[in-house]
């Protein structure tokens, strides 16, 4: 039993390198650029000649994620939502959020190396989120390294920690809230202006288009924000970080009820 | 000497073949703790490979979401059932 996994062990690997060997030829990323991605590399940042189609972002990725396809990013971000609620739907009535003593958790140690770390995660996920329309990175990149944070806490200290410095699931579904409202207002705000000084606009437009009369700001106070993309990654960050946030705060809470039934 | 992209595709294989043990150890492996720990070890290796084929981005988000979140819910939901995997 044991030689037949080492055989077939063995076969996965000769077969991934022969697939790699003679796909050499093929596999390989060509050195030059299909049309539509010249396309998006000429249109990403080109103020000069395409005022009119640019997304005035350094960051192709940003700019087509948030820009040029941005209604799917959307639809993904209420994806993501209606799961979580789908998520506490199944923890409805386990999760009892009360104080409990913070005596337990790993030791001193731990403890204090967890207590300095804890801005530096968030200084990076902050500046991976705010930086998004720079550098790679962007709002779900950010928010998910934000995340990581009451994970860590909830293991090093206790389950109740966060709930007895009063960051309770409540509390998160607002900010979370909060941040899908920003997202939604972020997409129709050029519209609105549009219509509150009667120029033709879209929903969802960033930078000026051909036929309409109002843009988003490229540009506050000389830093360049891309419009509309940096409010959508701040948004995006908040909502991401609190999604991924309750869910772990529930599931660990439910955790604790069930022992506690148990006993 | 090697050149340099001839260098890069063959650290790509290397470290497909490495994530491709990763993860039959991981479907192989009776405890399921370790199993947690073999898939985050391969979504390290396809990190690398994301970075290596410049893709950035999605190296960002792999990380913190596959080795952190996935395993720290798994093991949370480990500790809620059972440890060992039965037949």
């Amino acid at each position: 039993m044991r030689l037949v996994e080492i055989v077939v062990l063995i076969a996965i690997a000769l077969a991934i390198a022969f697939l790699i060997t003679v796909g050499f030829k093929y596999i390989i990323p060509l050195t030059s650029v299909r049309k539509i991605a010249e396309f998006y590399l000429y249109a990403t940042y080109n103020s000069f000649k395409l005022e009119n189609y640019t997304a005035m972002s350094p960051e192709a990725v940003t700019a087509i994620v948030w820009d040029f396809r941005g209604l799917d990013t959307l639809f993904e971000t209420s994806v993501f939502y209606l799961a979580l609620i789908a998520g506490l739907a199944l923890t409805r009535g386990l999760i009892i959020e009360r104080a409990e003593s913070s005596g337990y958790g790993l030791s001193v140690i731990v403890k204090t190396v967890t207590r300095i770390t804890a801005p530096m995660i968030v200084a990076v996920g902050a500046s991976i989120a705010l930086h998004g329309h720079l550098t790679p990175g962007g709002g779900f990149q950010g928010g998910s390294v934000i995340a990581v944070l009451p994970m860590v806490l909830i293991v090093v200290f206790s389950a109740g920690f966060l709930v007895l410095r009063g960051v309770t699931t409540s509390k998160l579904i607002i900010m979370r809230s909060l941040g899908l409202f920003g997202i939604g207002l972020t997409a129709i705000v050029v519209f609105l202006a549009g219509l509150a000084t009667s120029v033709p606009a879209y929903v969802f437009q960033n930078m000026i288009k051909p036929g309409t009369g109002v843009s988003m700001p490229s540009h506050i106070s000389g830093v360049l924000i891309s419009g509309t993309l940096w409010f959508f990654n701040l948004f995006e960050m908040f909502a991401v970080a609190a999604g991924f946030s309750i869910a772990f705060i529930a599931l660990m809470l439910a955790k604790t009820l069930e022992t506690e039934k148990g006993d | 000497m090697i050149p340099g992209e001839t260098g890069i595709y063959l650290l790509m294989a290397v470290v497909s073949l490495i994530s491709v043990i990763a993860v039959y150890m991981a479907v192989k492996e009776r405890d399921l703790v370790r199993a947690v720990i073999y898939s985050a070890l391969q979504s390290g290796l396809y990190t690398v490979l994301y970075f290596l084929l410049l893709a950035p981005d999605i190296g960002l988000v792999y990380i913190p979401v596959a080795v952190g979140l996935i395993p720290g819910v798994l093991l949370i939901l480990i500790s809620k059932t059972e440890r060992w995997e039965k037949e």
